[in-house]
């Protein structure tokens, strides 16, 4: 096998996992709990012996009876996702877990409970922000969680389990954060929509497996030639749920590179650790209030700054700001987001779109001529 | 800022305001005598109005359902954000404002309540604030309205996030919240707000919460509608914790007493649920020939609790979860409302861009259902004429008014 051919293959074998994740998750013989949202704490389920993987509303295309329930004008996500929870898609977990992203997640979360009684529902209350107050009640929503699944599986989850999954989910993290430093100068490891597939398979919930074949991915890829330097006008995406191959191909397609996704299907998802030496549901809770530099935070500016620091730290040359119809609290930050990133003479595009999108003409012209009028 | 240079601002602003929804105000074909307490409610509202604009006044931006009785212990006007947008749409000039925030990158999908606000601060008709005050309710995106208003003013922004669940911890939470809120309010202020001064406030809140309450029992059993709509207003001025709100109430009540003892004959009764138009709009008064129209927001339970006079944090805070449309809490709470007030019909107004009406309607149609009661949902847009034709509207009510008949 030629080195490409490793590569191709090592990558295919992480992707794998979220391509096959359905048969995987039924196959696996353990207690599976969804979520929608990147900031429900994997660590205390994977604790309690649950894989947790991620609702993507990949397949939930059917969109006329969520709609019914929900409404029409409502994220697509979420109807996306209630529509495969209604088709019956996750009827292999004991139940999802819906933290308190948004007001549109919360009412998704509530629809779930009446429509899919046979899926457990569970609300985790997130704070908007990331003070004192907030941590100690965070802390004390999952205590509050903790019990509830040692009564459901009846199991105990002691700070020695809890401290074992942190360190498998922060290998998890640092291997990510490894693959995609995306260094200015050097050509990318993975392209943009391979990029996005490894995060999606980081968030299946079959974290060991994951970090084994992210490792060899690695591997392959350290020990490989070092493909020829290139200088291209790099992108970086940020904004709602995020999954558009066809968006990433055309900024590509313009001789651009995607090189950071301030997304849940990117850095989001991977930044930071979790400190291992406090007590554990302190560290968890500590770390996920910290982490949310979501729309959903309060305090725009927080969002701000992480969106520079990521501007510096991955040179980035243009920002793509992605808001799905409808997604209010990244519409609404839009215009003070802009204003920031103008500023510091950031060009940033605006693009709406759904997260299953069919027509997709409009954009790739859009993107092109944002781009085009950037690189030459 | 300073405090001269806020009182100048304050006097261009309130020009402004007067350029937009004062000589700009549309003409109305109503004309019928007010209530008394309504009467009283429009002069307070006006004067407090007044006060916001004039030099040396404390002003805090607040949201719908921000507990104003903390705005009021520190002696500040409550200025409510999301009620004001009303105004807005009383002025022939809306188109303009909406441009404007379009020109801005704001959004057409989010609700025209939020962009009302946002707009009329591009104009710069609100007064500039002095602090600005948030919570989670009724939606996000009020809370991020205050947000960027407090970073375009310059002025502290202090922000409540309620949580959903009603237990210790969640209270406990709150009212740690509340209390750094006047903290910081006190030191930023240079004052100190002794716990007297949150006691009479909270004495005033629940002696017109007394009246407030007995009128709601009144209106169960007698046809009151112009009482249900003052109750609304009431609800949405949400000056809960002045002497004045609890003289409105008393004069409300009293007036609803009077009422309550004529006879009239029975019509139906139709629940609005859902933002509320200003009272002349069109559907309105379409509706009234035909039904009574009984205000579903008064009538929640968060509206009725009394405060703990000894604990009133705790008690503000669990008000506060209790303001979330939750859909189990709402199920019960809306039931009872239809028994209690021998509803026969809702009217769901979905307006654009409210997700959290939209994400419960299937909740309220299913209490309508299994109580075999009419239910129609339409689609409004009550500030922003460009999403809302009347005509369209107007075929549907007349459908479901038939089928009460």
């Amino acid at each position: 096998m030629n080195q490409e051919d490793a590569v191709n293959r090592a990558i295919e074998d992480v992707v794998d996992l979220h391509r096959n994740r359905f048969t995987l998750l039924k196959e696996a013989k353990k207690p599976k709990i969804g979520w929608v949202t990147i900031y429900t704490p994997e660590e205390i389920l994977l604790a309690a012996g649950v894989i947790p993987f991620r609702l993507t509303g990949e397949v939930g295309l059917n969109s006329t009876e969520p709609s019914a329930i929900l409404g029409n004008n409502y994220c697509s996500y979420v109807l996306s996702c209630l529509g495969e929870g209604l088709a019956g898609v996750y009827d292999f977990a004991d139940g999802i877990i819906f933290a308190d992203a948004c007001d549109m997640r919360k009412r998704l979360w509530e629809a779930w409970a009446r429509e899919i009684p046979s899926n457990k529902s569970y609300f985790l209350e997130f704070p908007n922000d990331a003070s004192d107050i907030s941590k100690e009640y965070f802390a004390s929503q999952l205590r509050k969680l903790i019990k509830i699944l040692e009564r459901e599986y009846e199991c105990e989850i002691t700070g020695e389990a809890l401290r074992q999954s942190i360190k498998v989910c922060n290998e998890s993290r640092t291997l990510m954060q490894r693959l995609f430093k995306n260094k200015k100068g050097e050509r990318l490891a993975l392209s943009g929509p391979e990029s996005i597939q490894v995060v999606k398979a980081a968030s299946t919930g079959m974290k060991e497996s994951f970090n084994t074949k992210i490792s060899a991915l690695i591997d392959v890829l350290e020990t490989a030639e070092q493909p020829p330097a290139r200088d291209r006008h790099r992108v970086m995406i940020c904004g709602s749920y995020f999954d558009h191959s066809e968006i990433i191909e055309t900024i590509e397609g313009a001789g651009a590179d995607f090189v950071c996704g301030d997304i849940s299907n990117g850095v989001k998802y991977f930044e930071g650790n979790i400190d291992l030496n406090s007590d554990p549901v302190t560290a968890i809770a500590d770390y996920y209030l910290e982490k949310n530099t979501s729309a959903y935070r309060l305090d725009t500016d927080v969002r701000v700054e992480h969106l520079l620091d990521l501007v510096e730290e991955y040179q980035v040359d243009s920002v793509i700001y992605y808001a799905l119809k409808f997604c209010d609290t990244n519409l609404h930050d839009f215009p003070y987001v802009k204003e920031k990133l103008k500023e510091e003479k950031i060009p940033v595009l605006f693009i709406e779109g759904e997260r299953n999108t069919t027509n997709f003409g409009g954009t790739k012209t859009r993107i092109q001529t944002f781009l085009e009028a950037r690189m030459f | 800022m300073l405090q001269e240079t806020i009182g100048q601002e304050r006097q261009i602003q309130y020009q402004n305001l007067l350029n937009l929804v004062g000589d700009q105000r549309q003409d109305t074909d109503e004309d019928k005598p007010l209530l008394k307490a309504s009467q009283m409610r429009s002069i307070i509202n006006s004067h407090r109005m007044m006060q916001a604009y004039r030099e040396g006044s404390r002003v805090a931006y607040v949201s719908e359902q921000f507990p104003s009785e903390i705005a009021f212990a520190f002696d500040m006007i409550p200025w409510n954000l999301e009620s004001m947008a009303i105004m807005l749409a009383q002025s022939v000039d809306v188109d303009r404002v909406f441009k404007l925030t379009q020109e801005h990158q704001l959004s057409r999908d989010i609700c025209s309540f939020l962009r009302g606000p946002y707009g009329m601060m591009m104009e710069n008709c609100y007064p500039t604030p002095d602090f600005v005050l948030t919570n989670t309710q009724p939606c996000e995106g009020l809370s991020k309205v205050g947000l960027i208003s407090g970073k375009g003013y310059k002025a502290p922004v202090l922000a409540l996030h309620a949580p959903n669940s009603i237990d210790e911890d969640s209270l406990s939470y709150l009212v740690k919240q509340m209390e750094h809120m006047m903290s910081r309010m006190e030191e930023d202020l240079g004052i100190e707000v002794g716990p007297d001064s949150l006691k009479s406030v909270v004495e005033y809140s629940n002696q017109a919460r007394e009246y407030y309450n007995k009128t709601v029992q009144l209106l169960r059993s007698n046809s009151l509608p112009d009482v249900s709509r003052e109750l609304q207003e009431i609800f949405g001025m949400n000056y809960f914790g002045v002497k004045e709100n609890a003289r409105i109430c008393k004069v409300l009540y009293e007036e609803a007493m009077q009422l309550a003892g004529k006879e009239t004959s029975k019509r139906k009764r139709v629940l609005w649920i859902g933002q509320v138009p200003e009272e002349s709009h069109e559907i309105l008064q379409h509706m009234r020939e035909v039904v009574d129209i009984v205000y579903w927001a008064p009538l929640w339970d968060a509206n009725m609790m009394m405060l703990d006079e000894k604990d009133p944090l705790k008690s503000i805070a669990e008000r506060a979860i209790l303001y979330h449309w939750d859909a189990e809490r709402t199920k019960v709470e809306t039931s009872q409302i239809c028994e209690d007030h021998e509803i026969d019909g809702f009217l769901i107004a979905n307006v654009w861009g409210c997700r959290n009406v939209m994400g419960i309607s299937q909740v309220l149609r299913d209490i309508a259902n299994s109580k075999k009661l009419k239910h129609l949902t339409i689609s409004i847009d009550l500030v922003d004429r460009n999403n809302y034709a009347f005509n369209q509207v107007k075929n549907r009510v007349d459908a479901f008014l038939e089928l009460l008949q």
